[in-house]
């Protein structure tokens, strides 16, 4: 491999890390709080990506410039996936707090089957473009990068940024740290947490809603778009450290370049494999990953 | 009509097969495997690769069984130390990873396209003789499997199971380490998957990755749940309402002309779902078990 090789692999794997990160955040997030691994957040991207699809085709020739109709429909679509994780929350989720881990990681199965299911159910098994501007690559000297691409990565940080500012100043933002970070102290010390349930349960929806639209937009869009990303999702997660929204962030940039690095020696279909072997690894030699507390891993 | 009975009979055992294994590591352990499908795919491409070059299948049989229970090796050293949830995640990533090389090494497995002309046990009594001896075979190993599970759960060791299941810290102290014994079941029940899997490719004669979908793992789990988890007459019950349920959804598509198998496929995937929602908040007991039992 030349150096401009591995540079153009390093931007596109930069590019699907900042995308990862997204529900690699939510799935943090959920373990931290709700104290499961969500595995229905997988299925929440899937509907996101052709919810927007949807709203993008709606808005065609209503508003003027393809990524503007995007812009909208991605807002649109963050809104509606809340709104579906909340009702999971209220219906699922919250019921089953208290009952073992277990009962909540099959629910969440199900649900994901549930959304996947009446997906394919509504619009088919075709899969679908969003309509997007034909640009050309700039090009330095060899180094290319697509325009579309920084469009997804900069979408991706913002949004990252937004969070974690949130998290670090707003009131409920570092409320919610708070109950990540120690639940029993926190109820002690006066936190009424059910309306930071919402939150999280809101925010999470919405994370994996973008994350959906932006891989929707860097691919296409098929029922097991969201599926086939979970796994990298949670090998971020867990390479982070679980619970670490850091982490998960970091997790995910070194998960997009590792798995673009590994393309030219497996092949680009293996990527699922490349994630779990990362997983392995870091089960293997440091289970509690990068940032994470080793007394939340046994 | 006969053969048809027996085809499906067939099922119901190999899914039986499966569902006393998944039992044994879940139910009496407490090792959520959601990777079952994994060994049950390696247990058949084993033994149908084997059999296509002329081994035995009697040994092509046993071989099924080693590979699927050495595999679970490596998998349960890295994730049974940890919390249970890291063996879900893992065993997830893993029967995924295992239907991605199938699908992609076509210099071995021949890829999307499947092993077609796999051996037929019993394929000497020729046609329905082959099938009625197999499913008095998987009757045996039905029977043999549930017989031994059965032992395990009465013995020192099915009550140490059990006692790593519920109250894993209190075992520690009686100076047991948990994980080997955590181990030893997981290799079981894979190797039992890995029999089922044998069982399916010699049965069926033609196996493609796409029968190793995740959602046959989720099936599994559904029959145990069905019939109470922790129980193998339960597991047995359950694997029945869950057969007649897949194959009951065939017979509704032949009524309804306009649904495409697509979108049945949907549908079954749909019902699925909906089921482990609505019982693990309703009957997470199952429809046998008792509350709280």
């Amino acid at each position: 491999m030349t150096l401009v090789e591995v540079a153009n692999l390093v931007i596109n794997g930069l590019v699907e890390g900042a995308v990862i990160a997204l529900p690699a955040l939510a799935l943090t997030l959920v373990m931290a709080i709700a104290r499961f691994p969500n595995a229905a957040t997988g299925d929440v991207m899937t509907l996101g990506a052709y919810v927007a699809v949807g709203v993008q085709g709606a808005l065609a020739g209503a508003v003027g410039g393809q990524l503007f109709a995007l812009g909208i429909a991605t807002v649109v679509t963050a809104l509606a996936c809340a709104l579906v994780s909340l009702i999971a929350y209220q219906w699922i989720f919250r019921r089953l707090g208290r009952a073992a881990m277990v009962a909540s990681l099959l629910a969440s199965i199900g649900l994901g089957f549930l959304i996947r299911s009446l997906i394919t159910l509504a619009v088919g098994t075709d899969q679908r473009t969003f309509s997007l501007p034909l640009v050309r690559a700039w090009n330095f000297g060899g180094v290319r990068l697509l325009p579309n691409d920084v469009v997804i990565a900069a979408v991706a940080l913002v949004v990252l940024a937004l969070v974690f500012a949130w998290l670090q100043y707003g009131r409920s933002g570092r409320l919610l740290r708070a109950v990540a970070d120690n639940p029993d102290l926190a109820r002690l010390s006066g936190i009424r947490s059910q309306r930071l349930m919402w939150l999280l349960w809101a925010l999470a929806g919405a994370l994996a809603a973008i994350g959906g639209v932006l891989l929707g937009v860097k691919s296409v869009v098929m029922p097991e778009l969201g599926w086939e990303f979970l796994l990298p999702a949670f090998a971020a997660m867990i390479l982070g450290g679980i619970g670490s929204p850091h982490g998960a962030v970091i997790g995910a940039l070194l998960m997009g370049v590792g798995q673009e690095l590994s393309v030219p020696f497996v092949g680009p279909t293996y990527k699922i494999a490349v994630a779990f072997a990362v997983l392995f690894v870091v089960l293997m030699i440091r289970p509690a990953g990068l940032f994470g507390r080793p007394e939340l891993v046994r | 009509m006969d053969a048809y009975l027996i085809a499906v009979g067939t099922v119901v055992l190999i899914y039986a097969l499966l569902a006393i294994g998944l039992n044994l590591q879940y139910g009496e352990t407490g090792l959520i495997n959601f990777g079952h499908v994994a060994f049950f795919a390696l247990g058949a491409y084993a033994s149908a690769l084997l059999a296509l070059r002329g081994w035995p299948l009697a040994v092509t049989f046993a071989v099924a069984a080693a590979v699927a229970a050495v595999a679970a090796i490596p998998l349960g050293l890295a994730a049974l130390r940890l919390r249970e949830d890291y063996l879900a995640i893992a065993t997830l990533g893993f029967s995924e990873t295992v239907r991605l090389m199938l699908q992609e090494e076509r210099a071995i497995t021949q890829g999307v396209q499947g092993l077609p002309a796999i051996p037929k046990l019993f394929g000497a009594l020729g046609g329905a003789r082959a099938d009625l001896a197999i499913f008095v075979a998987l009757l045996v190993a039905v029977a043999l499997a549930a017989w031994a599970t059965h032992l395990l759960k009465t013995s020192p060791f099915g009550r140490l199971l059990r006692a790593i299941r519920d109250n894993e810290a209190a075992v520690v102290a009686l100076g047991k380490d948990p994980a080997r014994y955590k181990i030893q079941v997981f290799m079981f029940g894979a190797a039992l998957a890995g029999i089922a899997g044998a069982f399916y490719a010699h049965f069926l004669t033609f196996i493609t990755p796409d029968q190793f979908v995740p959602l046959v793992t989720f099936y599994v789990w559904m029959s145990i749940i069905l019939g109470g988890v922790g129980s193998v007459r339960g597991a047995l019950a359950g694997t029945l309402l869950l057969v007649a349920f897949l194959e009951g959804s065939r017979f509704i598509r032949d009524l309804l002309p306009g649904v495409a198998e697509v979108q049945m496929a949907s549908i079954r995937l749909a019902v699925v779902g909906l089921a482990l929602i609505l019982f693990m908040l309703y009957r997470p007991q199952g429809l046998f078990g008792k509350r709280g039992g």
